[in-house]
């Protein structure tokens, strides 16, 4: 057998498809570790918080926020439009794997979608929460009613209930579909009863038939290419909400390009964190290897130029445009007065540290990889913060501006957030592969045809 | 409706796709091939192309359509209503959600046909060749013909693991 020693394969460690099976499914087949047990105690803590929290939106009202006149947008929004940008990585590798067939993205596709669930779950209970009396949030589905009135149409917070819940729709179907085989193998292997009839209902009756996955993976291609354009329209249709305002800050069209690869940037940032993470925890280091990191570092790399290239424009457009408030916003209130700091911190985190991921020596650092995927998590909620706080609190009228400052409710509402994402992936970790079994296995033999040849 | 089947089973793809090149150029009809992965060296073998993306495409221009009247039917003819002094049809709001409808019909529909076409649905007890086919193994199904002993011999010449008759539905 002759090795090309030149070419490093994506999956490493020549496997068998019996011994890809069993590492892929030992998540899934073992007692979980103790940490996880830690883990979810933990999440759940952070959830019974955000539970108060949303107990004391709805019985006492809005005003248990930190909302004012003048802000009327505070973190429920910027945390809603944060987990929608992480939502955005998940269908961005499917596309990426099943559009344009990027074979590296297949080990990280499924955790991804995972991910992408969860987050955009997170995000829809914001703005629902927002409405102040969420029992009545069917108010905005168009529907012939008694109160004989119809949704307005032209109104991009209606766009968004459709795009959101389109996007939610898609990315459950996309990741259930994906993983239909591999609850399938886990039936078969599975020697427990209830085990087996469980994952029996969820796998329709999956059988391995040849003729069956001819059909399955042109719907699943199908799906992929419907997805492709959803993923730009959902977060182009949220940049919309601010844009087509009159406030200064807000009302540019630069924003649904600039919001779009925010959300690429700050999902496969969040990918990168919790990838690093369960590869090391779930002994996936060679399906996931420092090349998969290293790619999605030169996404982060190129997101990166892009996202600076929009702050630096949207500078200049203010200056360029002359009227006042515009370049009060941009220069008074967030480059140098009340917001500078938030400011600097997300130019710094965005634009400047990602940067590093031109030399190789950072991109195939865990450490430095880890630190900078964590630096853009917090610099894309600055972003965020900087965005919808700094243009409503210093607005056209001066003698209407006020700080803003969230309370424990508007915090705790957050917290659970993270306690909803954390528990659901958890649970994910435990009962589904986290690597798409079914996908890893001719991308392993594929590579193996590539880098060994026998004689 | 039982009928005999010549089942072979491999441990290898690379022999599923051997003995498949020998019974084609034979002229022998492959019943299905059973495996863990969806195996493009197998499938090109197999198939015939199916047809739903073409009514998925008619599932996208039946959306564009009905999103298109039911808004305008509502914003013009149902319920007209001027917000601040536009016109009561105008049409780019129209492209986003005709554009999201699209999507969302066109998936959920196509996912329908496939479940149909391929006839799953939660809870179908599913009909499993061998134990190990979702694992490492690979089942090929062939309608025993006349002159079985021939392709018994390819089957077993390509190196299957296992060649037995039997009566699958």
């Amino acid at each position: 057998m002759i090795v090309n020693e030149l070419k490093i394969p994506l999956v490493e460690g020549n496997k068998s498809y019996g011994q890809i099976s069993d590492d892929l499914l030992a998540n899934v087949e073992r007692k979980p570790a103790k940490w996880w047990f830690a883990a979810m105690a933990v999440g759940t803590l952070m959830l019974a918080y955000g539970a108060w929290a949303v107990y004391q939106t709805i019985a006492v009202g809005l005003g248990t926020w930190g909302l004012t006149n003048a802000v009327g947008w505070g973190w429920d929004i910027i945390n809603f439009v944060w987990w929608i940008g992480i939502g955005h990585a998940g269908t961005a590798f499917t596309i990426f794997f099943l559009v344009f067939r990027q074979k590296w993205a297949g080990s990280i596709n499924r955790s991804a979608e995972a991910m992408t669930v969860f987050a955009v779950m997170c995000a829809g209970l914001f703005p629902v929460l927002h409405l102040g009396r969420p029992w009545l949030v069917f108010f905005i589905l168009p529907y012939p009613n008694s109160r004989e009135v119809w949704t307005n149409f032209n109104s991009p917070l209606f766009w968004d209930v459709l795009a959101i819940s389109t996007y939610l729709l898609m990315s459950i179907t996309l990741w259930y579909f994906g993983m239909i085989p591999d609850l399938a193998t886990i039936r078969d292997r599975a020697t427990n009863k209830v085990k087996k009839a469980i994952y029996g209902v969820l796998s329709m009756g999956w059988n391995g038939s040849m003729r069956v996955y001819s059909k399955y993976e042109t719907v699943m291609k199908l799906l992929g290419g419907l997805a492709a354009p959803l993923v730009i329209s959902v977060h182009t249709i949220v940049a919309l909400d601010f844009a087509v305002s009159v406030l200064p800050g807000w009302h540019a069209t630069i924003l649904p390009p600039y919001f779009f690869v925010g959300a690429i940037f700050s999902g496969f940032a969040m990918v990168l964190t919790l990838m690093i993470l369960m590869r090391k925890l779930f002994n996936l280091t060679e399906f996931v290897t420092g090349k998969h990191l290293e790619n999605i570092a030169q996404v982060l790399k190129y997101g990166s130029l892009i996202i600076g290239l929009a702050y630096v424009t949207e500078l200049f457009t203010a200056w360029y445009s002359g009227v006042n408030y515009e370049i009060h916003t941009f220069f008074n209130a967030r480059a140098t007065g009340t917001y500078a700091v938030g400011f600097w911190l997300m130019f710094a985190f965005n634009a400047v540290f990602p940067q590093f991921f031109w030399f190789k020596w950072a991109r195939t650092n865990l450490v430095v990889l880890f630190i900078i995927s964590v630096f853009i998590n917090i610099g894309m909620w600055f972003e965020r913060f900087i965005i919808i706080v700094s243009s409503l609190s210093q607005d056209f009228l001066p003698s209407s501006w006020t700080d803003y400052s969230p309370t424990l409710v508007d915090i705790g509402i957050y917290v659970g957030t993270f306690g909803l994402f954390f528990c659901g992936m958890l649970l994910f970790v435990r009962y589904i592969p986290i690597i798409a079994v079914n996908e890893v296995k001719p991308i392993a033999r594929s590579e193996r045809k590539k880098t060994q040849k026998t004689e | 409706m039982k009928t005999k089947q010549i089942v072979g089973i491999f441990d290898d793809e690379a022999k599923v796709v051997k003995a498949l090149k020998t019974l084609k150029d034979q002229k022998v009809d492959i019943h299905d091939i059973y495996g863990p992965c969806a195996d493009h060296d197998i499938l090109k073998y197999l198939t015939k192309r199916t047809r739903i993306p073409h009514l998925a495409f008619f599932y996208g221009v039946m959306a564009i359509v009905l999103t298109f009247s039911f808004v305008y039917w509502v914003s013009v003819i149902d319920y007209p209503i001027r917000y601040g002094g536009k016109p009561l049809f105008s049409f780019p709001p129209m492209v986003v959600l005709m554009y999201l409808m699209t999507i969302l019909t066109t998936a959920t529909l196509s996912v329908f046909t496939l479940l149909a076409r391929i006839k799953y649905y939660p809870g179908k007890a599913a009909k499993i060749i061998i134990p190990r086919v979702l694992d490492d193994q690979f089942a090929m199904l062939i309608q025993k013909p006349a002159d079985a002993d021939k392709v018994k011999a390819v089957l077993k010449e390509s190196g299957a693991m296992e060649i037995r008759e039997e009566d699958v539905e």
